[in-house]
């Protein structure tokens, strides 16, 4: 049955002069799993918001949505709020009360629902998730990924049909984001449950989506099963970018019969299609810099006298102009480290050098004069003033100092400023303080692929000016893609390290997909360009692609 | 029987009411006593040793508190000695020690209070009163919590930015109001996202309801019967003057008739009654484990 039929719809900001959707037309049946992809500003959030009533922009419409037939304005109150669910990107500030099962109860008090109701309704949902351990917990203990999960179960509890979920896992961790992928999956199956998913991260989404829709300048253009999208591809090659390994490789190879979504089946057809004579492409090899940038040695840090150690006997070396990569789970430690690093955590044992001299030893701030500056995972912490010039006036920055083109963006404020930019204007002013070492949380936190790419070019450009870059960063892809050297990083001890193509074909798990696609096929493929590459250097086998 | 502290909040809240509201309004040395010896046991038995330090300072404020009285009051018949030509009197210093009884059993009461009314049973009761009222109340406690993380997050950066340049407290100072003003711009930002969470869910469409985890059941009735019950008798027999008491100019109570005796046994059952349910759970649990 049809759940929802868009027809016709554009919308225009008030204070824009171009609609951001454009006739856009879709019908959505009922248990469909959507993906909705596009590079940043396309006007996909701006669709998603246009089909919940309560969160519709104001500005000029055209068109009609129906909910199961009827137009979305005239829907009951209730049945607008109850019906189609919504999930958004942050998930801070979505939570509205103090306690986990409040929480789940808000959207059931706003019903005026009897206490037995809402009762019953909180304890199936909070088993279902699996919330019953913290269900009394206060909302600020809890992680990222539980705070999503949280949310998620906030809005089921009140029996939605239609689930929309804006970057819902762009916050979180390669770990969450797969359980809250998981769970959505899980919800689409087990409750027949309608979901239309707006998401960077597609690695896993575009095997398990029913459709993918692709929109570009308002429009949309591609709407159908993930697999044609290949030999139909219209949405432009900076998106291209975020798609499965296993199909960027297959249509850069230009392959035929079906296209391959996931690592199996990408393996599958690697097998099939090329044989595996040259094992190994030829690489320079890395040697570092003598000088040491930042030293580590043993080094313990706790954050209360009768907490456990989050630093226990920690060792690092990173030399003077290398862009090393720090991986590791969530709540491992590892921004700490960069706490340390910077000055404002204080460990109680062991030696932090930076260039060779004690972290003690730079007296009155002097750290922080040309020498060493961090850039932290939220980077609205970053700005202080009203608008992008102030900010960048502030830094002492004169109009044509930017190190990129920041000039369309001066008069915004920097809150207004989409997720890349305001990632850019931060280094910006980070940059302006000329650090020698520069300390990134998570710069690739929320970015498309197109953005991701901005940043490994930035990095490189840093890099040649004789900027040490330490990252700490979950997004492996990123790592062996910009990376000199990478480490893993473990309760509270870096535990291996080496050059990304053999660093990331050790691992077996915390690994690119590329990587586990080519395990055991070819050797050190950690990058779809390896994978290219060698299977470019191989011949195809004999009727190889029939399938 | 349940433990004290798992009865329902409003039960609790007026057990807590009626039992300092006689303690403050009366110095009766003999409901003092009784005031004295409930609130000190529950809080023991709900602490042990723990809070041990915490003690010696009541103790430093009652003495304090006792000793004042006769040095600023000299009324009453029985001298003791005299400082400065002032006379020190018995009767002083026995209204001073009541006084100072009452404050300390009071705020015994009350350290008690503050343990078992967490801020969820609180909320309850404000629920009770308000729906709405307790939904802002809720929200303002999320609120703090993050506001405060927020700014120490922008406190972290920026010192990592180099916004705090010289260690001197002006500059400290400095720093900290730019970042006071910018987590104000940062708190109506991001209450734009937590209002589109609300609206989404229907926030506003009409009558709310106020879900609470807890229950009103036969054995809170029975609870707040009784509390009602004892303090009623216990109010009887001081409105009849029963439990009066002179201090000055000699110190005189008020003939032990058998009204008085209700009132005696009334409160001192009232004070009691937390402990005789910890009691009793304690000797039930046992039996309990006994079969395990």
């Amino acid at each position: 049955m049809e759940i929802l039929r868009v027809e016709d719809l554009s919308f225009t900001y008030p204070e824009r002069e171009s609609p951001t959707v454009r006739e856009v037309s879709l019908s959505v049946q009922e248990g469909d799993f959507v993906l909705l992809c596009g590079a940043t500003g396309s006007g996909k959030s701006t669709l998603l918001r246009l089909l919940k009533r309560e969160l519709s922009p104001i500005g000029r419409k055209s068109g009609t949505v129906y909910y199961r037939g009827t137009l979305l304005e005239q829907l009951e109150q209730s049945v607008s709020a109850c019906s189609v669910g919504f999930v958004a990107q942050n998930p801070e500030q979505q939570i509205v009360t103090d306690r986990v099962w409040h929480e789940l109860a808000f959207g059931l008090e706003n019903m005026n629902l009897p206490q037995s109701v809402i009762a019953r309704r909180v304890a199936e949902m909070a088993s279902y998730f699996g919330i019953e351990h913290w269900y009394d917990k206060q909302v600020s203990e809890l992680s990222g990924g539980q705070k999503q999960l949280l949310n998620l179960a906030s809005v089921m509890v009140m029996g939605p049909d239609l689930l929309i979920l804006d970057e819902p896992t762009a916050q979180l961790d390669p770990i969450a984001a797969s359980d809250f992928i998981a769970t959505l999956k899980k919800l689409n199956r087990d409750l027949s449950l309608t979901v239309i998913l707006v998401e960077h991260r597609l690695e896993e989404l575009i095997p398990i989506c029913d459709r993918l829709l692709v929109m570009d300048g308002g429009r949309l253009v591609h709407d159908g099963t993930p697999r044609d999208m290949v030999s139909t591809w219209k949405g432009g090659e900076p998106l291209w970018g975020s798609m499965p390994a296993a199909a960027r490789i297959y249509r850069a190879l230009s392959g035929e019969g079906d296209c391959p979504l996931g690592v199996r089946e990408g393996r599958r057809w690697m097998e099939r299609t090329f044989e595996n004579r040259v094992r190994r492409l030829p690489r320079a090899p890395y040697t570092p810099a003598a000088a040491p940038a930042l030293e580590f040695r043993q080094v313990f840090m706790r954050y209360q006298r009768d907490l456990p150690d989050v630093l226990r006997g920690m060792d690092l070396c990173i030399f003077e102009n290398e862009i090393f990569c720090l991986l590791g789970g969530n709540g491992s430690g590892k921004t700490t480290v960069l706490g340390v690093a910077a000055g404002y955590l204080k460990h109680y044992r062991g030696d932090v050098k930076i260039f060779g001299k004690k972290l003690g030893e730079y007296k009155n701030q002097s750290l922080y004069r040309e020498c060493i500056s961090l850039l932290p995972q939220d980077v609205q912490t970053v700005f202080l003033r009203n608008t992008v010039r102030e900010e960048l006036a502030d830094s002492g920055l004169g109009e044509g100092e930017f190190p990129f083109d920041l000039s369309a963006l001066v008069e915004a404020h920097p809150y207004d400023l989409s997720g890349g930019e305001q990632q850019l204007l931060a280094l910006a002013k980070v940059l302006a303080t000329r650090p020698r070492l520069l300390l990134m949380d998570e710069p690739t936190k929320g970015l498309d692929a197109e953005k991701k790419k901005r940043m490994a070019e930035i990095l490189r450009d840093l890099k040649a000016k004789g900027i040490t870059v330490l990252i700490v960063t979950h997004d492996v892809e990123f790592a062996a893609e910009c990376a000199d050297r990478c480490a893993l990083f473990f309760r509270g001890q870096v535990v291996s390290h080496g050059i990304p193509s053999e660093f990331f074909s050790e691992n077996h798990f915390y690994t690119t997909a590329t990587s586990r696609m080519t395990k055991g096929y070819f050797d050190g493929a950690v990058t779809v360009e390896d994978a290219v590459a060698l299977c470019r250097a191989n011949e195809r086998r004999e009727g190889g692609t029939v399938c | 029987m349940r433990r004290f502290e798992e009865y329902n909040p409003v039960s609790v809240a007026l057990y807590f009411a009626s039992v300092t509201g006689i303690a403050m309004f009366c110095l009766n040395p003999i409901l003092l006593v009784l005031s004295l010896l409930g609130s000190l046991s529950l809080f023991f038995l709900r602490n042990g040793r723990r809070e041990g330090r915490s003690h010696l300072a009541y103790l430093g404020l009652f003495l304090v508190l006792s000793l004042v009285n006769p040095l600023v009051s000299h009324n009453g018949v029985t001298v003791l000695f005299v400082i400065n030509d002032s006379p020190i009197t018995a009767e002083a210093l026995a209204y001073g020690v009541a006084a100072a009884g009452m404050v300390i059993s009071v705020l015994y009461w009350f350290r008690s209070f503050t343990q078992i009314m967490t801020a969820e049973r609180l909320l309850y009761l404000f629920g009770k009163l308000s729906p709405r009222l307790a939904l802002v109340l809720s929200m303002g406690l999320r609120y703090v919590t993050l506001f405060q993380a927020q700014a120490r997050r922008v406190r972290q950066t920026q010192t990592a930015l180099g916004l705090y340049k010289e260690d001197n407290i002006l500059d400290h100072m400095r720093g900290s109001l730019r970042v006071w003003s910018v987590m104000v711009t940062w708190a109506l930002e991001n209450g734009i996202v937590t209002a589109d969470s609300m609206a989404a869910r229907g926030y506003g469409i009409g009558k709310r309801s106020h879900f609470s985890r807890f229950t009103f059941g036969r054995g809170d009735w029975i609870l707040l019967v009784i509390t009602a019950f004892l303090f009623m008798m216990t109010c009887v027999s001081a409105g009849m003057g029963a439990l009066d008491v002179m201090f000055y100019p000699s110190v005189r109570m008020a003939p032990r008739t058998p009204v008085a005796w209700v009132g005696y046994a009334s409160y001192g059952i009232l004070v009691l009654l937390p402990i005789m349910m910890e009691g009793v759970v304690k000797i039930k649990w046992k039996s309990f484990v006994s079969k395990i």
